[in-house]
């Protein structure tokens, strides 16, 4: 189905991403491309759906990419879209519509199907994939985890053979996790050919066939499936590669509410205008020095608890308080800060040093100095924030929540796409922070990440 | 009840025309009445009393405030409100094809008048990222709250985020859309039908008529 022979390929001339790679996929096989973040499991997806080299400008790429026995470059876009079809990673910038039935048809119309035509395989593809709730809905208003699905769905119904998913569940709750699963395994059993790129593995491990493990561009090993569900424990995480199998939360549930020293949310409620309360009656405490995990699928408001919490929004009814004291919004903003999920969002300066220096009024040198040696950062003081990698934006806002010397600390959702050791190393910057005498809530469905980095956690 | 994006467009060019060619007042207010029945009869209600109220504010500052006002702040002005009150029929239909026309009808509406394919999704991927740009302003705000940005730097800081985040979702949507055929020659069809609504229909007509008054006006077939 899917050859490579021999593909080397870098985007600039010095740096190779992918070196010497030979990968055949047979039809109706599953395979799995996994390794640390930047190892070239992206490259490769976009190289059998033709993104590279049509995308991409500057490259140097040898060797051959063969789908069906034809060189995936010279043929159009639109003729590989017709047998290749791709699921992104960010449910948000992946449909074109405004309504999820126009977003269901429009890799159709643009087959020039007809209409009555496109009808039948919307409604075929609805029941197949049990997504008739997604029919007729507006795509702005719904969770991330639907759009996922959407995205899915709207692949589907074009009816390729190749299936190419590059990191489907990176922002996905444990129950939409769930539902791809059975999709995929429905795919599967229907004798298509599946090719996934992800650092969540536990979901797929009763899929594949083959796993394909690169390290920095060089396909390293590959194991059948079989052997790749015996992997031992110790050499999975030697190879820096997330849990086979789903993990189990033991932590202890959050403290009941009322504490003196901490923070302590007693009968919260939430709403947007005229619209029923995200969440009612809600009452916890989390005391200085505590990692508290706020868990639950998507949708069921932990985003709008954090904004809450941070003074973005005003609750509805109930008190928050901090060291016994109640706070209103506009106080909570000044003492909480939130290290958002797309950190692109959170950082102003036009340098690393600079942003920095925002954090707080009055910082001296040598304190902004020994933070950012801490978190790895002091060799990148000039650089302009936008030029670092995720990882490392990620850490400078970190580093700005430490300057900042709030005493509530908010991460939402930091582990989307997250490999093994950026994993460990979120658990540890939210570890460190919470030693200074912070409380520090981390609001996650990445239950393996939740089990490794918090002491308690809250369902919502 | 959808707005026919035909008919829609059909009015925006008829409007225009207007706009820029000096009309008589008589035919302006014509217009704009016409136009708000058509609001009316859209269900549109907040809607006709917006711009009744944009509509009556522009009219005001025209013949009431500026004639009273001191020389510098007329001359500065004058312009200014003669040409936003000429524009706003053209305003008005933008605002009721935003709301009742959406837009996998606009496509179609636009597909079927034989607008070129790439103007086609040059306009769906613009109209699709006004409510992205809201939802990521929306975080960038939330941050300089949080990190007490305040004032003008506030302004300042919007933008570099914002670009950013612009530029990373648009390569994205590209690549899903080339991924699913945006550019296939096939010729392109579509789920929804189009068919133009009686209030439609009367409404391309009057649009018609309007315009062929005012190629009379001109002409000097009237004698007002």
């Amino acid at each position: 189905m899917v050859e490579l022979q021999d593909v080397s390929f870098s985007y600039t001339k010095e740096v190779g991403t992918l070196t010497h790679v030979d990968l055949t996929i047979r039809p109706g096989e599953c395979v799995l491309l996994c390794g640390a973040s930047g190892c070239g499991k992206t490259t490769i997806t976009k190289l059998v759906n033709g993104l590279i080299p049509a995308f991409t400008e500057d490259c140097t790429l040898t060797g051959q990419v063969l789908l069906h026995g034809a060189p995936v470059r010279e043929q159009p876009l639109y003729q590989l879209a017709r047998q290749v079809g791709s699921v992104f990673q960010n449910p948000k910038s992946q449909f074109f519509n405004m309504d999820s039935d126009s977003e269901l048809a429009f890799g159709l119309e643009n087959q020039g199907m007809t209409r009555g035509e496109i009808l039948r395989r919307l409604d075929d593809t609805t029941d197949r994939l049990h997504l008739k709730r997604l029919r007729g809905r507006n795509i702005f208003a719904m969770s991330g985890g639907e759009k996922q699905l959407l995205a899915f769905a709207s692949v589907y119904a074009m009816g390729p053979k190749l299936y190419i998913l590059d990191e489907p569940t990176a922002n996905l709750d444990r129950e939409t996790i769930e539902r791809l699963h059975d999709q995929i395994a429905y795919l599967k059993s229907r004798g298509h050919t599946i090719l996934i790129a992800e650092h969540r593995l536990y979901f797929l491990a009763d899929l594949i066939d083959r796993a394909v493990y690169l390290r920095d561009g060089i396909v390293e090993r590959i194991w059948s499936g079989a052997e790749f569900r015996r992997l031992a424990e110790t050499e999975r995480i030697a190879l820096g590669l997330r849990t086979l199998t789903p993990t189990q939360v033991t932590l202890p549930p959050s403290r009941a509410a009322g504490e003196q020293d901490g923070l302590s949310v007693e009968g919260l409620s939430c709403r947007y205008k005229r619209e029923p309360p995200v969440f009612q009656n809600l009452s916890f405490s989390a005391r200085p020095g505590e990692v508290l995990a706020v868990t639950g699928d998507n949708g069921v408001g932990k985003s709008t608890l954090s904004r809450c919490l941070c003074g973005l929004m005003r609750e509805s009814a109930g008190t928050i308080r901090l060291n016994g004291r109640i706070l209103g919004a506009k106080q909570r903003q000044r003492i909480a800060y939130c290290v958002m999920q797309d950190v692109n969002h959170q950082l102003f300066s036009d340098s690393v040093w600079g942003e920095c220096q925002l954090a707080m009024e009055g910082l001296s040198d040598q304190r902004i100095q020994e933070v950012l040696e801490r978190l790895h950062l002091l060799a990148f003081r000039e650089k302009h924030p936008m030029s670092l990698s995720g990882g490392q934006k990620q850490r400078l806002a970190v580093a700005t929540a430490m300057l900042s010397q709030k005493p509530l600390l908010v991460f939402d959702e930091p582990t989307s796409g997250l490999d093994y050791a950026r994993m460990q190393e979120v658990a540890c910057c939210a570890r460190e922070l919470a030693d200074e005498g912070r409380v520090v809530l981390v609001v996650t469905h990445d239950r393996e990440f939740l089990q490794c980095a918090c002491d308690r956690v809250l369902e919502l | 009840m959808v707005f026919d994006p035909r008919v829609g467009l059909a009015l925006l060019v008829f409007a225009n025309l207007a706009a820029f060619s000096e009309q008589p007042f008589w035919m302006e207010m014509i217009w704009i009445g016409f136009l708000l029945l058509l609001m009316l009869l859209h269900r549109c209600f907040a809607m006709v009393g917006k711009s009744l109220l944009i509509f009556g504010g522009i009219l005001c500052l025209q013949y009431w405030i500026l004639p009273a006002a001191p020389g510098w702040v007329a001359t500065s002005f004058s312009i200014f409100a003669n040409y936003a009150r000429r524009m706003m029929p053209c305003l008005m239909l933008g605002f009721l094809m935003l709301r009742r026309t959406p837009m996998p009808y606009l496509v179609a509406g636009m597909r079927k008048i034989h607008f070129p394919q790439r103007l086609i999704v040059a306009v769906s991927v613009t109209l699709r990222y006004f409510p992205a740009i809201r939802e990521e302003t929306g975080y960038i705000r939330d941050a300089m709250r949080l990190r007490g940005i305040r004032g003008l730097a506030k302004l300042e800081g919007i933008m570099v985020p914002l670009m950013v985040s612009a530029t990373g979702t648009a390569e994205e949507l590209s690549a899903a859309a080339v991924t699913r055929g945006i550019e296939d020659p096939a010729p392109k069809t579509s789920l929804v039908e189009l068919r133009a609504s009686p209030v439609d229909s009367a409404a391309f007509v009057v649009g018609v008529g309007l315009t062929a008054a005012l190629l009379a006006a001109k002409l000097g077939v009237f004698p007002w």
